[in-house]
């Protein structure tokens, strides 16, 4: 059976192919479109994904859409009337923008596609998010919980899921519904920080490393627990459901003080700097709790070890953590994309297991579903181009450039097919030696162009992931996508300053070799040469792009910044000086 | 026209509000622009071209940050007071807001269209650097940027020539019809919003406030908190609701 998932049209929209209960691609439009948080309907990744498995839209079985549009759009409108006559201003945008396009998504997908409506069916978003999190997971039952902003209504589902050989069951058994989101309130919070909404969240969660929670009682007054163990939100601190224009309230700024101006920045030595920090360190306190009291609550009442963990909320690598530590849940999986664009594989394999009742399938544990880099590619360009090219065999590539990491060199490092979700997990990354303070300074400066209280993520090999960071029963799962954060091991933290926030965290990655070889024995080269298996390693893109996905992608970048050499499968290019095209044409101006 | 114009653009740029405004719309879209060019260098199979591309692209990327860069040193000399009149149109010779597809255009068409794109952003931006002869920083962006379009516009025309001798000039006055026909579609996007926004207006006024009446007594119903989810509760596959 052929199963098309897609999301689209809110942030960051995807496309997901399911042959016979295994994905075989899935891929966001960013990469594709070269657009970032590309929400436009996925055109071409669906193009893409079936070109890939070499099929036509005829041969599809079905196509699945995430969520139940019009359910949505009847919240969006049930919330506009609750704030009449407030909601006047918003009111014509909220119509133009539904009624133009995303209501109509069973005639979208298919005029685009040219299939039969019959063919054309929907999840529920936190369906979605639940089989995202349940089925790409390795275990047979768990816990399930998803988080995010909002979906049609509900903000937070809580069930279980089992897969037995006659058949999958995905119950999820309660839900907190709109206006009362934990995924509203970070985001607000991340408004009032002068960070883009449904975008710099995780900027929220690194600023919060230089704070300490001295708000959180004023945090507290914003949300409040409800005695069945849930939480609602105070509607008279926010305006994210009356207004699109701004998502707090006068009243919320009575409470915290002015919002950061967006173009201000962040100087953590200064009062408001610290005040800002402090804002962060509360509200991150406060969603931390809360997820936890859940997840443990949910614990006892399942009786199950294991928890699955989808939505955007599952991107907080700090929660996460203590959710591990705290919950009394043994295993925590979220998957590499538990945000809206994993809800298109999601929407695709709950379709398979539970609309179509076809039997389980074990789905491979890796992220990497998306297109594929070509060095052959790369190396023509950069030769068309008078750049250094090797050609080599693994063994002498990895050498090589373990060589130049050890040297202090930042490499390019491309590696198959890339990886779907948020996270460089080791195919589209910048990897650079992770020792001194200096090589972050000089990451944030001449590439990423990024504030500097940001931190840069570590890579280490499982093996020996121990030896460098604090990592409890059930951290290496966690870590596997880069999904928590957790301590560097004092001991180490002057030898690994450029990945060691400043509260002594790093949000690592632990790597098998099996999901990545050449990344893992470039890893265990490194660590021969320099007695310290620990790479730097952060995505492959610079500030407002979307990471690279093809080999010239990667060089476009590698030519315009301070990458020093570039790998692509087999390929090397070293950066050489090069005349400038500009000059060498400019006697025609 | 724009000679004609140049008041208008003086008093523009005369109030330090418009003034950052213009400036940060600048920069969103040399920034947008530079995008776009760099990703026609990355699909272009022409070497010298993409190296071309490429340096365009770096130099839009950093126009854009220049242009931001100043409106927040200004902003951070004077916040902004309020939303002031011209603060959203778009840079009238720039390409950033026309949504280039660059994989559809074609090498000829593209280059047709940045040199009509760079030529008249030139005109402009000699114009605004006459404007703001108070503030020498902002000038000297202006400038140096002026010094960039130049390369632009030229390189832009004799590429044009290289690939497509016979047909050089029909293409760049191609682009120009097809900028005036998105211009228009763009005012007339505006105009059709405008009409939009006054038609949902009066309906919200006129039709909603008994179904708000009525979505509020529903709301007192409500109860925060865990709700259960029936597991009987039918969902149909094919249910948009």
């Amino acid at each position: 059976m052929k199963i098309l998932g897609i999301s689209a049209h809110y942030h960051d929209a995807a496309a997901a192919l399911v042959v016979d209960g295994v994905p075989v691609c899935a891929v966001q439009e960013e990469r594709l479109s070269r657009k970032k948080n590309d929400a436009s309907f996925p055109l071409n990744a669906i193009e893409w994904c079936l070109g890939q498995a070499k099929l036509d839209t005829n041969d599809l079985d079905a196509v699945v859409f995430y969520e139940r549009s019009m359910l949505k759009f009847a919240r969006i409108l049930t919330c506009t009337l609750r704030a009449f006559p407030r909601s006047w201003r918003s009111f014509p945008h909220a119509m133009k923008n539904s009624l133009g396009e995303k209501i109509w998504a069973r005639g979208i997908i298919s005029s685009h596609l040219g299939i039969g409506r019959e063919k054309i069916l929907f999840t529920g978003h936190h369906q979605a998010h639940a089989a995202a999190a349940f089925l790409t997971s390795p275990v047979r039952r768990a816990a399930i919980l998803t988080a995010d902003g909002v979906g049609e209504w509900a903000t937070l589902t809580a069930g279980h899921g089992e897969r037995r050989a006659d058949g999958t069951d995905i119950s999820l058994l309660r839900e907190i519904r709109f206006p009362h989101s934990l995924g509203m309130l970070y985001s607000t919070f991340t408004a009032y920080l002068g960070f883009a909404v449904n975008e710099d969240e995780y900027k929220v969660m690194g600023l919060a490393a230089y704070g300490r929670p001295t708000m959180t009682d004023r945090v507290r007054k914003l949300i409040r627990r409800t005695p069945d163990g849930a939480f609602a939100l105070a509607p008279e601190y926010f305006e994210f459901q009356t207004t699109a224009a701004r998502s707090y309230s006068s009243k919320f700024l009575d409470l915290f003080g002015p919002p950061r101006p967006s173009y201000e920045p962040i100087d953590v030595e200064s009062a408001e700097g610290r005040r800002f920090a402090d804002c962060a360190a509360s509200v991150q306190r406060v969603v931390e709790e809360t997820l936890v009291d859940i997840a443990r609550a949910l614990h006892q009442e399942t009786g199950l070890p294991d928890l699955c963990f989808g939505g955007g909320v599952a991107l907080n690598g700090l929660a996460n953590a203590r959710i591990l530590a705290e919950s009394g849940f043994e295993r925590v999986f979220v998957p590499s994309a538990p945000g809206d664009a994993g809800c298109a594989l999601g929407a695709a394999l709950y379709a398979d297991r539970i609309y179509f009742h076809n039997p389980d399938r074990d789905v491979p544990d890796h992220p990497f579903w998306g297109p594929a880099v070509d060095g052959a590619h790369l190396a023509r360009a950069a030769r068309e181009d008078d750049q250094q090219v090797d050609e080599l065999e693994d063994g002498p590539l990895i050498e090589r450039i373990a060589g130049d990491l050890a040297a202090g060199r930042i490499v390019g490092w491309m590696d198959g097919a890339c990886e779907f979700g948020p996270r460089a997990l080791g195919h589209r990354s910048l990897l650079a030696a992770p020792h001194a303070i200096e090589m972050r300074d000089r990451l944030n400066r001449d590439i990423k162009h990024r504030e500097s209280f940001r931190p840069f993520a570590p890579v280490v090999a499982a093996e020996t992931a121990n030896r460098y960071f604090d990592l409890p029963a059930g951290g290496a799962r966690l870590a596997r996508f880069m999904s928590g954060v957790f301590p560097v091991r004092p001991e180490w933290r002057a030898r690994l300053a450029a990945i060691t926030h400043v509260d002594g965290s790093a949000r690592v990655q632990v790597l098998e070799r099996s999901m990545a070889p050449r990344l893992h024995a470039l890893l265990e080269a490194y660590g021969r040469r320099t007695e310290v298996p620990v790479l730097l390693n952060t995505s492959f893109n610079v500030a407002g792009e979307p990471i690279v996905s093809a080999a010239l992608e990667g060089y476009s970048t590698f030519r315009r910044c301070g990458i020093d050499a570039l790998v692509a499968g087999s390929t090397v290019v070293t950066k050489r000086a090069t005349a400038s095209t500009k000059r060498a044409t400019e006697h025609v101006a | 026209m724009d000679q004609l114009l140049r008041p208008l653009h003086k008093w523009v740029w005369s109030d330090p509000d418009r003034r950052v405004r213009k400036l940060l719309i600048f920069g969103e879209v040399e920034t947008d622009g530079g995008r776009d060019i760099l990703r026609a260098s990355e699909v272009t199979p022409d070497p010298l071209l993409r190296r071309l591309y490429l340096e365009h692209a770096i130099d839009e990327l950093h126009h854009g940050v220049l242009f931001k860069e100043r409106a927040e040193a200004l902003l951070r000399q004077r916040p902004a007071r309020s939303n002031a009149l011209f603060g959203g149109n778009p840079l009238p010779g720039g390409h950033g807001l026309d949504d280039l597809r660059v994989e559809d255009q074609g090498d000829p068409k593209l280059l047709a269209f940045l040199h009509i794109a760079e030529k008249t952003a030139a005109g402009r931006f000699a114009i605004y650097k006459d404007c703001v002869d108070d503030d020498p920083k902002t000038r000297a962006i202006f400038e140096e940027i002026l010094r960039d379009e130049v390369f632009h516009m030229n390189y832009s025309y004799q590429q044009l020539g290289r690939l497509s001798p016979e047909s050089q000039r029909r293409h760049v006055w191609r682009a120009r019809t097809s900028r005036l026909w998105h211009r228009y579609l763009r005012v007339a996007a505006i105009v059709a919003g405008l009409i939009g926004d006054t038609i949902m207006t009066i309906l919200y006024f006129v039709l909603l406030p008994p179904f708000a009446w009525a979505a509020r007594r529903a709301e007192r119903r409500d109860t925060p908190g865990w709700q259960p989810i029936p597991r009987d509760r039918a969902e149909s596959p094919t249910s948009l609701y």
